[in-house]
C-alpha cells in the first residue's frame, strides 16, 4: 500500500544542511498495524507528515496505492484525504466550536455524503464509541481520553483505508491509552484498517505487528511483532 | 454544509461577544453615515423625474450679467420674457412655452385671503403664462389641463394649500383674494383647478400657479426687460447640440435687430469677453447644473469623501481585528484542511462570517438611519425618508450592492489569509508563519490614524476660520439694524421716524441677505473700470453705521448729491485713485456722458458669505423713484430696546397696510444665514472625526488586547528573567507608537493639502495654523498610548505562572 524509496529531507540554514531524515525506504502492506519509535526529535512525526503528504520530501519517492504521490497538487491530495487517509492527533485537535456530532460529520459534509447516511454512520460511531450522550457536547466539555475518542470516530468517518496517529495517547492516562490501544488494535483485525501510529511507549507499540525503531532519522530496525 | 457554516460562525461570534460587538457596531456606524449620504443623493437625482414627459422639457437659459454676485456673465434660468416668444417661433418642435416666475429665496411668500379669515403667507406661489400646464404634465385632482389657465385671473392650488386654506379639494370656482405687494390692493382670482404633488421633488416647484396676466406679455418698451424662467416642451426626440446652434443663431439675430432699434452698438457692447448666448438645458439636468450656486453634486463632494472614509476605518476595524483573530482559527483551518476540505470551501466560509456580520451591522444602520433622519433633515433642511422613499426598491438594490462590497472588503483578506494557513505548521503548533498579514494590518492600522489625525486637524483649523469669520470686522454695525422685507416708501418711513427709539430708515440695493449688483463702467482718465453700483437713500450709510475713510458720506444739506456725488468703498478708490475725493469720472450711457463726482470712501463693508470679495463700489444717491424695488428698508435703533420699537413699527404697519403681514430680519440673522451653510459643514466635520477617532480607537484597542494576549507567553518569560511592569508596557506600547507616529508624519501634508483647499475659498481666511497640527499629534499619541496601556498593564500585570503553564 505504501513503498517508500531513498526518502530523504533536511532543511538548509545559512547553507547548512541538517538532514531529518536519511534513506528511509521501507514498505507498509494493506492491513499492518505499523508503530514507529524513537528519542524525541529522531524524526518520527516528520516521516508521519510526509506519509500523511502533510509534507514533501526533499528527495526520493512515495508512492501510495501504487501512484506516485511525492509531489501532488491540492486537488488531488483532498481527494486522497477524503476518501483514504485519516489523521488522529496527540492534541486531538477538535474543533472547539462544534458540538462532538458536528465534528464527526465535517469529513462527510466534504466527501458530499448524503444526509441519511451521514445519520447512520454517525449513529453506528457514536454508538459504537459509547458516545451518544455527548453528541451534543463541545469538545471543552469532555476528558481527553473522550476528546481522543471522538478524534479517532472523525477519522473513521469517511471510512478511510489507512489512520496515521501522531503520539494519540501522549496527552492520556494509561487506562484511557489502552482503551485506544485496544480500539486500534480492533479496527485493524476486524475492520482491516491500515494503522501507522508514532509512540514513546513499548506496551503500545506491542498492540500493533511490526516496529519500526528510528534515530537521526534513519530507520535502525524493523521489528515484527 | 451552509446551515452548519452559518451555526460556527454564530458560535464565533458569541464567543468573541466584544469584538464582535465592536466590529459590528463600527460598520454599523460607517454604514449610517454612508447610507444618509445614498439617501440625500437619491433625493436629489430624483428631482424632476416625477412624469416620463418630462424628458422632453427644455429650460431656456440666457448669457447675462444682471443680478449676478460678481457682476460678471453667466448662464442664467432668469431670462429675459421675450425669449419665450423667441424660441416658440423659431423652434418648430417646441410645442408649448411658458413663463413663470424664479423662485427667490428672499421673497417670503404672497399673502393670500379667502373670504373673511385672516391673510395667511404662502410661499411658492408663481405667476405664470397660459401655457404652464402644457409644459409641465400634472396631475389635476380638480379641473384639467386644457381649462385650468384658460383666463386670467385664474389660480391652480396644489392639493395641500387647497385644503389648507378651504379645508377640502372641492374648490372649483371659488375666490380668493392675493395681496403681492404690500401696498397692491390685491386681486381677486378664481381656483381653477387643483393639483396632486408629485412623487418627486421638483425644480419648478409651487403651492399656486397664478395667472394674473402680467406673464402674458413682454414690456412694450424695447430698453425694458422683464424676467422670468422660460420653459418650452419639445416634440419628440431632439438633437441638443443642434437645437443650442439653431437658439444661439436666433438670438444674436434678435439681439442685434434689438440693438438697432435702442441705436446701441452690438460690437461695443459685447466686448472684453462677454458674448451673447441662449441655450436649452434639458429638464433633467437643470437640477444638477444650478445657474450661479454651486450644484449639489459639488457642494456633497467632501461629505462623499468623507462618509467613503468612515466607511472605510470601520471596515478596516473589521479587516484588523478578523486577521488577528485568526490566531485563534489557525487549527480548525488545519483540521479541516486534513478532513478534506479544499481552499475554496474555507474561503466561502469565512466570507459567510463576514457576510453575517454586515448583515446584523446593516439591520442595525437601517435601524439607526430611522433614528437620526429626523435631526438630519433638520439640519439640512430636507425631507428625506426611508420607507416611503419614492426609489426604495433602488434603495435596497443600493443596500444589497453596499452588503456585498462590505462584506468583501472586509471579509476577503481575512479569509483569504485563514484558507491559506499551512496544516503542518497550525498542526505542528507552530504559528510563526501562519501569523502573515502583521505587516498588512500595521498599514490599515496607519491609514485608519491618517484619516483620524487628518480629520482632528481639519477641526481645528475650521474652528480657527470660523472664529476668525465671526468675530471679523463687518465694515458695518450689525448690532440694532432691522431689514423689513419691502419696498421704500417716504410717507411710511416718515411715520417711522416719528417712532421714538428709531434713529434711521433708509434703503439701499446693497445689504447682506438681500443685494443687488448692477455693473457699470467709468471712464476715469481714460481708463475704462468695471464697478458695481449701489443705490441708497440719503442716510443709508449712516443707518448701516459705515466707516469713512476719506472725505464724507451723503447728507441732506449737500444740493449736490441727489445728482451727481458719490461714494465709492475702498475697492474701488484702489482701482481709481488713492485719493479720489473730489475727483471726477464719466459713464456713458446711449452715447451721452454723464459726469459723477467722489465725494468719499468708505470702508468695504459685507453684504455676501466670507467666500466672496467686497466688489469695488460706487454708492449712488437717486431720486426715490429709483429704488421703488429695493425690497429692503433698514431700521436702526438708538436703544437696545428693539422689541418694543419693533411692536410700534408693526402696528404703524397694520394701520398703512392691513391686507399685508410685515415681515422683517434683524442684521445678526442675516449673518448667521450667511454663516449657516459653513457652521453646518464644521459640525458634520466634527461629528464624523468624533466617529472616526473613536472607532479608529476601539479597533486599536481592541488590537492591542490581541496582542497582548498572543504575546502573553513572552510577556511571562521576560518577566521571571526579572522585567518590571512599566518595561513590559513600554515593550507592548513601542509598536503601536510607531504606527501612529508614521500616521501623524504622513497625515500633515495630506491635511495640508485638503484644508488650504478649503480655506482658499475663502476671500477673506487666516494663514495656515501650526496648532491644530501640533495638538492632532499630541492628542492622538496620547490617546493611543492610553488605549494601548489598559491592555499592556493587563499583560504585564498577570501572574506569569498561570501563563506559562497555559501555553
Ligand atoms: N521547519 C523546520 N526547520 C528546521 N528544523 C526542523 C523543522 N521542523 C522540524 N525540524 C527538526 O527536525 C527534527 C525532527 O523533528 P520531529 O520529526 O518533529 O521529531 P520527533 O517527532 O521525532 O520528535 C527536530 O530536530 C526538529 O528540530
Ligand atoms: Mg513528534
Amino acid at each position: 500500500m505504501i513503498e517508500l524509496k531513498n526518502i530523504e529531507k533536511y532543511y538548509a540554514n545559512k547553507g547548512v544542511k541538517s538532514y531529518i531524515l536519511r534513506h528511509v525506504t521501507t514498505t507498509i502492506k494493506q492491513g499492518e498495524f505499523v508503530s514507529i519509535m524513537g528519542p524525541s526529535g529522531a524524526g518520527k512525526s516528520t516521516l508521519l507528515n510526509i506519509l500523511g503528504m502533510l509534507e514533501e520530501p526533499t528527495y526520493g519517492t512515495y508512492e501510495f496505492m501504487g501512484e506516485n504521490v511525492t509531489s501532488l497538487n491540492e486537488r488531488k491530495r483532498i481527494e486522497l484525504y477524503r476518501n483514504h487517509i485519516g489523521f488522529v492527533f496527540q492534541a486531538y485537535h477538535l474543533i472547539d466550536e462544534m458540538t462532538v456530532y458536528e465534528n464527526i460529520e465535517a469529513p462527510l459534509l466534504y466527501k458530499k455524503v448524503g444526509s441519511a447516511e451521514r445519520a447512520s454512520r454517525i449513529a453506528n460511531l457514536l454508538d459504537r464509541f459509547n458516545i451518544v450522550a455527548k453528541k451534543d457536547l463541545f469538545p471543552n466539555q469532555l476528558s481527553g481520553g473522550q476528546q481522543q475518542l471522538v478524534g479517532i470516530a472523525r477519522a473513521l468517518a469517511a471510512q478511510p483505508s489507512i489512520i496515521l496517529a501522531d503520539e494519540p495517547t501522549g496527552n492520556l492516562q494509561s487506562a484511557q491509552a489502552e482503551e485506544i490501544m485496544q480500539l486500534f488494535q480492533k479496527l485493524n483485525k476486524e475492520d482491516g484498517i491500515t494503522i501507522i501510529q508514532v509512540t514513546h511507549s513499548e506496551k503500545n507499540a506491542e498492540y500493533g505487528n511490526r516496529i519500526l525503531h528510528i534515530a537521526d532519522g534513519v530507520v535502525k530496525g524493523d521489528v515484527q511483532v | 454544509m451552509f446551515k452548519l457554516n452559518l451555526k460556527i460562525a454564530w458560535r464565533n461570534l458569541w464567543k468573541n461577544k466584544v469584538y464582535a460587538a465592536i466590529n459590528i457596531g463600527g460598520l454599523a456606524l460607517g454604514l449610517t453615515a454612508f447610507v444618509l449620504m445614498l439617501l440625500y443623493i437619491n433625493h436629489e437625482e430624483s428631482f424632476d423625474s416625477w412624469s416620463p414627459d418630462l424628458k422632453n422639457v427644455y429650460q431656456i437659459r440666457e448669457k447675462h450679467d444682471f443680478f449676478t454676485p460678481d457682476n460678471k456673465e453667466h448662464w442664467q434660468d432668469a431670462v429675459d420674457s421675450r425669449m419665450a416668444a423667441l424660441v416658440k417661433e423659431n423652434i418648430p418642435q417646441a410645442i408649448a412655452v411658458t413663463r413663470v416666475d424664479q423662485e427667490w429665496d428672499w421673497n417670503s411668500g404672497y399673502s393670500v385671503k379667502v373670504e373673511h379669515a385672516d391673510p395667511v403667507m404662502i410661499q411658492k406661489v408663481k405667476d405664470a403664462d397660459s401655457s404652464f400646464f402644457s409644459v409641465f404634465d400634472h396631475q389635476f385632482i380638480q379641473g384639467n389641463t386644457e381649462t385650468a389657465l384658460k383666463s386670467p385671473k385664474s389660480i391652480v392650488l396644489k392639493e395641500s394649500i387647497a385644503l389648507k386654506l378651504f379645508g377640502t379639494t372641492k374648490v372649483l370656482g371659488k375666490t380668493l383674494k392675493l395681496v403681492i405687494w404690500r401696498n397692491d390692493p390685491g386681486q381677486q382670482l378664481t381656483v381653477t383647478g387643483v393639483v396632486k404633488e408629485p412623487q418627486t421633488p421638483q425644480t419648478v416647484g409651487f403651492n399656486a400657479i397664478v395667472r394674473t396676466g402680467e406673464k402674458d406679455k413682454d414690456p412694450d418698451n424695447i430698453t425694458a426687460k422683464h424676467y422670468c424662467q422660460v420653459y418650452a416642451k419639445m416634440y419628440g426626440d431632439l438633437d441638443s447640440v443642434s437645437l443650442n446652434k439653431t437658439l444661439q443663431q436666433v438670438y444674436v439675430k434678435a439681439k442685434k435687430a434689438s440693438f438697432a432699434k435702442q441705436k446701441i452698438n452690438y460690437n461695443d457692447y459685447y466686448k472684453d469677453g462677454k458674448k451673447p448666448g441662449l441655450r436649452a438645458l434639458q429638464l433633467s439636468e437643470v437640477h444638477a447644473n444650478p445657474a450661479i450656486q454651486l450644484s449639489w453634486k459639488d457642494k456633497l463632494k467632501p461629505i462623499v469623501g468623507i462618509s467613503i472614509f468612515l466607511l472605510l476605518v470601520s471596515v478596516i476595524n473589521f479587516v484588523n481585528l478578523a486577521t488577528a483573530q485568526s490566531v485563534n482559527r489557525a487549527k480548525e483551518v488545519g483540521v479541516k484542511k486534513v478532513l478534506g476540505s479544499n481552499k475554496h470551501q474555507l474561503l466561502t466560509q469565512f466570507l459567510l462570517e463576514s457576510a453575517l456580520q454586515s448583515v446584523v451591522a446593516l439591520f442595525l444602520c437601517v435601524v439607526l438611519v430611522e433614528v437620526v433622519l429626523p435631526a438630519f433633515n433638520q439640519h439640512f433642511n430636507v425631507t428625506l425618508s426611508f420607507w416611503h422613499n419614492p426609489r426604495l426598491l433602488l434603495m435596497i438594490f443600493e443596500l444589497v450592492m453596499l452588503f456585498f462590497i462590505v462584506t468583501l472588503l472586509a471579509g476577503f483578506y481575512p479569509s483569504w489569509v485563514l484558507s491559506n494557513y499551512n496544516p503542518v505548521s497550525v498542526l505542528k503548533g507552530n504559528y510563526a508563519n501562519g501569523l502573515k498579514g502583521t505587516a498588512i494590518r500595521n498599514v490599515l492600522v496607519v491609514f485608519q490614524f491618517v484619516i483620524s489625525v487628518t480629520f482632528i486637524i481639519a477641526i481645528g483649523v475650521m474652528y480657527q476660520q470660523t472664529k476668525y469669520v465671526s468675530n471679523k470686522d463687518l465694515g458695518f454695525d450689525k448690532g440694532n439694524l432691522i431689514n423689513i422685507r419691502t419696498n421704500y416708501e417716504e410717507k411710511f418711513a416718515e411715520r417711522l421716524r416719528k417712532i421714538p427709539g428709531v434713529k434711521y430708515i433708509a434703503t439701499t440695493t446693497q445689504v447682506m441677505g438681500n443685494a443687488f449688483n448692477i455693473p457699470e463702467e467709468i471712464t476715469y482718465k481714460d481708463n475704462n473700470i468695471a464697478l458695481n453700483t449701489v443705490t441708497v437713500s440719503m442716510d443709508a450709510l449712516q443707518a448701516l453705521g459705515v466707516k469713512i475713510m476719506q472725505g464724507r458720506i451723503f447728507a441732506k444739506e449737500y444740493k449736490q448729491d441727489t445728482v451727481n456725488a458719490v461714494v465709492i468703498n475702498e475697492s474701488a478708490a484702489k482701482l481709481i485713485d488713492k485719493n479720489p475725493v473730489g475727483k471726477l469720472y464719466d459713464v456713458k450711457s446711449n452715447k451721452e456722458k454723464y459726469t459723477f463726482q467722489i465725494v468719499g470712501v468708505i470702508k468695504d463693508y459685507h453684504n455676501e458669505g466670507f467666500d466672496k470679495a467686497v466688489l469695488p463700489t460706487i454708492y449712488k444717491v437717486t431720486h426715490l423713484g429709483g429704488m421703488s424695488t429695493t425690497n429692503n428698508v433698514l431700521v436702526r435703533f438708538d436703544s437696545e430696546n428693539s422689541a418694543q420699537i419693533i411692536r410700534k413699527i408693526e402696528a404703524e404697519w397694520k394701520v398703512a397696510y392691513p391686507n399685508y403681514p410685515m415681515s422683517y430680519v434683524t442684521m445678526n440673522d442675516s449673518l448667521n444665514k450667511v454663516l449657516e451653510e459653513n457652521n453646518r459643514f464644521m459640525n458634520m466635520i466634527v461629528l464624523f472625526s468624533t466617529i472616526s477617532v473613536s472607532l479608529s480607537l476601539l479597533g486599536l484597542f481592541a488590537l492591542s488586547t490581541f496582542v497582548a494576549k498572543r504575546r502573553t507567553k513572552e510577556v511571562a518569560v521576560r518577566k521571571v528573567l526579572g522585567a518590571a511592569n512599566y518595561e513590559i508596557i513600554h515593550l507592548l506600547n513601542r509598536s503601536f507608537l510607531i504606527l501612529v507616529i508614521i500616521a501623524n508624519v504622513i497625515s500633515w501634508p495630506i491635511a495640508y493639502i485638503l484644508i488650504k483647499k478649503w480655506l482658499d475659498a475663502f476671500a477673506y481666511r487666516i494663514d495656515m495654523p501650526v496648532l491644530p497640527f501640533i495638538v492632532a499629534t499630541v492628542v492622538s499619541i496620547t490617546i493611543a498610548i492610553l488605549t494601548v496601556s489598559i491592555q499592556a498593564k493587563r499583560a504585564a500585570t498577570m501572574d506569569p505562572v498561570t501563563a506559562l503553564k497555559y501555553e
